[in-house]
C-alpha cells in the first residue's frame, strides 16, 4: 500500500495551524483565506490525480502477475517436453545400436523402398459362330487377365494367362458331354529396367516377330480370329532378351530394337523330318521318351533373334512404323537342321480414322527328308471409322469398319486364302461388339471355308 | 550336310549381328544428337543459347504424346481410370511392351497422374 504524504501533510498543516494560532487569531483576512482556499483546492486535485495513478498502477500490476503465471505454465511445459525429447533420443540411440548389431547379408538396393504395387488388366471375350453347313452356337468364353507386379520403379513382373471353356470333358456314345477349363500361360516376364535406352526381359515372352504377338489381345483385335500367316512362326518362347527404344528427335519419332535368344522349335520325336516340328518348343523337363528327367529342350543351341522397328509420326493419329524382324536356329536334336523365319511389319495412320497394317512373314525350315522348306504369307489389313464422315448420328459414329486380306502357302503344295469383311461397335472404350464374315479358299484344312462371327469383348 | 550346317550357322550368326549392329547404331546417332529429352530436365547454364530455328521447335507435351502413342494399338484409356500409383506400373508395362522411349513414357505418365482417378 503507497503512503499518501500529501494528505497527511495537508492534515498536519491543518492540526498545526490550529494548535499554533491563538483562539485570538482565528480572524483571518480574506485574501489569506481565500489563498488557503486555493491550496486546499490544487491539493484535491492532485489528490485525485494520485489516486488515479494509483489505480493505474494496481492494474498493471495485475497484468504483470498474469503474464508470470503463463510464464511459469510455459516453462512448465518445455520442461516437461524437453523430458519427452531426451526419452525419444534415448530410444533410438539404443535401437540404432541394435541395428549396428545387424549386418547387412546382400546388397542393398538403391531408390525408395516399398515402392511395390500390383495391379491386374487383361480382357475377357464371348463368342458366337456359325461355320458353313454347320450348326450355330457359342464358340468360347475367355477370361486373359494380365497381372502386373511393379516391385521397384524399374522392376516389374508380369504375366498374362487365358482361362478358357472347352467342351467334351467326358466322351459318352457318339457325343462329347460336359466341359473343362483350360488355363494357359501366354506370357511370364521378369522385367528389369537398366537404364532409359535397356530393357532386359527374361522368362516366357511374346516373340517380336513382327508386331503382331505383342499387340493382339482379344480386345485389341479388330477382327477375332489371327491372320493364317501367324501360323508359321511361335508366339512366344522361354529365353532372354535385350530391348528398348532410342527417340530420333523431339516430334515423338523413334528407333526401336529388340535381340534375344529362346529354346527355338523343336522336334516333337527327335528326328528333322518335316512333320515332326514343333514351333513353340519343349520348356522345362522331359516327361516321356528315351530320356526322362533331361532338359526338355533336347537340342543344344538356342535361337537368336531381334526386330529392328522404326517409328516417326508427324502429328497426333498420323505416323508410319516399320519393322525388320527374324529368329534362326536348330531344331533337331541333332543340331543339324535349321528353322528360321524374317518378318517385314508396318503400320500406318492417316488420322483419327484411318488404320492399314500389315505383315509379310517367310520361313526357312530345313529338313531330312524333303529338303528346305520355304512356307510364306501375309496379311493386309485396313479399318475405317465411321466417325469420320462427320455425319453426327451417335450410332454410326461408334462403328468401324475393317477388312482384311490373308494368305498362305506352307511350302508344301498347301494353300490358302481369306478376305475378311466386318465391323466394330464401340459401345465404350473398352467394351467392343465385333462382327465379322470370313471368306475361305484354299486346299488348307481349317481356314477354306466361310464364317460368321461375333464377339463381345472387354478390356480392363 | 554338315558343311551346309556350318554354313548356315555362318550365315544366323551374320543375320543377328546385322540386326545387332543396326539397333546399335540407330541408337548411338541418336544419343549423339542429345535426342533424349527428358520432359523435367533443366536445361544447363554452360550452354549455348539453342539457334532461333532450335528453340521455335516445341517440345511435345504428355497429351500430345498419349495422343501419339497409345491409340495406335488400342482404344484410348482415360486418365481417371486407374489410380496415380496404377497408372506408373500400367505405364511401366506399356514402356515395356510398346517399345516407349524412356522420356516419352515418363511424359505420358505425368500426364495421366495429372488427373487420375481416386
Amino acid at each position: 500500500m503507497k503512503p499518501h504524504l500529501p494528505l497527511l501533510g495537508i492534515c498536519a498543516l491543518t492540526c498545526g495551524l490550529g494548535l499554533a494560532l491563538p483562539p485570538g487569531a482565528a480572524g483571518v483576512t480574506d485574501d489569506e483565506f481565500n489563498a488557503l482556499k486555493e491550496l486546499v483546492t490544487k491539493q484535491g486535485q492532485r489528490l485525485d490525480q494520485l489516486e488515479k495513478a494509483h489505480d493505474q498502477d494496481q492494474k498493471t500490476i495485475e497484468q504483470d502477475q498474469k503474464v508470470h503465471q503463463q510464464d511459469q505454465q510455459e516453462i512448465l511445459r518445455l520442461e516437461q517436453q524437453m523430458e519427452t525429447t531426451q526419452k525419444t533420443a534415448t530410444d533410438a540411440q539404443q535401437k540404432a545400436e541394435a541395428a549396428a548389431q545387424i549386418q547387412p547379408i546382400h546388397p542393398i538396393p538403391e531408390g525408395p523402398a516399398a515402392s511395390h504395387q500390383f495391379t491386374m488388366v487383361g480382357d475377357a471375350e464371348v463368342q458366337f459362330g456359325k461355320v458353313d453347313s454347320q450348326h450355330s452356337g457359342f464358340a468360347l468364353a475367355d477370361f486373359a487377365p494380365i497381372f502386373l507386379f511393379r516391385g521397384r520403379d524399374n522392376v516389374l513382373f508380369e504375366a498374362g494367362f487365358d482361362v478358357t471353356l472347352q467342351n467334351g470333358a467326358n466322351v459318352t456314345g457318339t457325343h462329347d458331354s460336359g466341359s473343362s477349363t483350360s488355363v494357359s500361360m501366354s506370357f511370364a516376364t521378369l522385367d528389369y529396367l537398366f537404364n532409359d535406352y535397356v530393357t532386359f526381359v527374361g522368362g516366357e515372352m511374346l516373340l517380336p516377330l513382327g508386331t503382331y504377338s505383342e499387340r493382339n489381345a482379344g480386345w485389341l483385335n479388330k477382327i477375332p480370329l489371327d491372320p493364317l500367316a501367324r501360323a508359321l512362326v511361335p508366339g512366344s518362347g522361354v529365353g532372354v532378351q535385350l530391348r528398348g527404344a532410342v527417340p530420333v528427335n523431339d516430334s515423338g519419332a523413334s528407333v526401336t530394337y529388340a535381340v534375344y535368344a529362346d529354346n527355338g522349335p523343336s522336334s516333337i520325336d527327335g528326328s528333322a523330318n518335316s512333320t515332326n516340328i514343333d514351333l513353340g518348343g519343349n520348356v522345362g523337363i522331359l516327361n516321356t521318351g528315351n530320356h526322362p528327367g533331361t532338359l526338355a529342350n533336347l537340342h543344344g543351341d538356342p535361337s537368336g533373334g531381334g526386330r529392328v522397328g522404326w517409328f516417326y509420326p508427324w502429328k497426333a493419329h498420323y505416323d508410319i512404323e516399320l519393322g525388320l524382324s527374324g529368329q534362326s536356329g536348330t531344331w533337331d536334336d541333332a543340331d543339324r537342321r535349321l528353322w528360321s523365319a524374317g518378318v517385314f511389319d508396318g503400320a500406318l495412320h492417316l488420322s483419327p480414322w484411318i488404320e492399314v497394317k500389315g505383315e509379310y512373314l517367310y520361313t526357312w525350315e530345313s529338313t531330312s527328308d524333303v529338303g528346305t522348306i520355304q512356307a510364306h504369307g501375309w496379311w493386309l489389313q485396313g479399318a475405317y471409322k465411321l466417325a469420320g464422315l462427320n455425319l453426327d448420328l451417335p450410332l454410326i459414329n461408334d462403328i468401324e469398319l475393317v477388312g482384311r486380306y490373308d494368305d498362305i502357302r506352307d511350302g508344301m503344295g498347301g494353300h490358302a486364302d481369306r478376305y475378311t469383311a466386318g465391323y466394330v461397335y464401340y459401345l465404350s472404350n473398352t467394351l467392343l461388339f465385333e462382327g465379322d464374315y470370313f471368306f475361305g479358299s484354299g486346299n488348307l484344312e481349317g481356314p477354306n471355308h466361310n464364317e460368321l462371327l461375333f464377339q463381345l469383348s472387354y478390356g480392363f | 550336310m554338315r558343311c551346309n550346317t556350318s554354313r548356315e550357322s555362318s550365315l544366323r550368326l551374320g543375320a543377328s549381328l546385322a540386326l545387332l549392329v543396326a539397333a546399335i547404331y540407330a541408337a548411338g546417332s541418336a544419343w549423339g544428337d542429345g535426342a533424349d529429352a527428358k520432359p523435367d530436365a533443366k536445361p544447363d547454364p554452360k550452354s549455348e543459347p539453342a539457334s532461333p530455328k532450335k528453340s521455335e521447335k516445341k517440345k511435345l507435351t504428355g497429351a500430345e504424346l498419349y495422343a501419339i502413342h497409345c491409340n495406335r494399338c488400342h482404344p484410348e484409356r482415360y486418365a481417371t481410370e486407374f489410380t496415380a500409383a496404377q497408372w506408373k506400373t500400367i505405364m511401366t508395362h506399356m514402356r515395356v511392351r510398346a517399345n516407349l522411349p524412356a522420356g516419352q513414357a515418363k511424359a505420358i505418365l505425368n500426364f495421366l497422374q495429372g488427373d487420375s482417378g481416386k
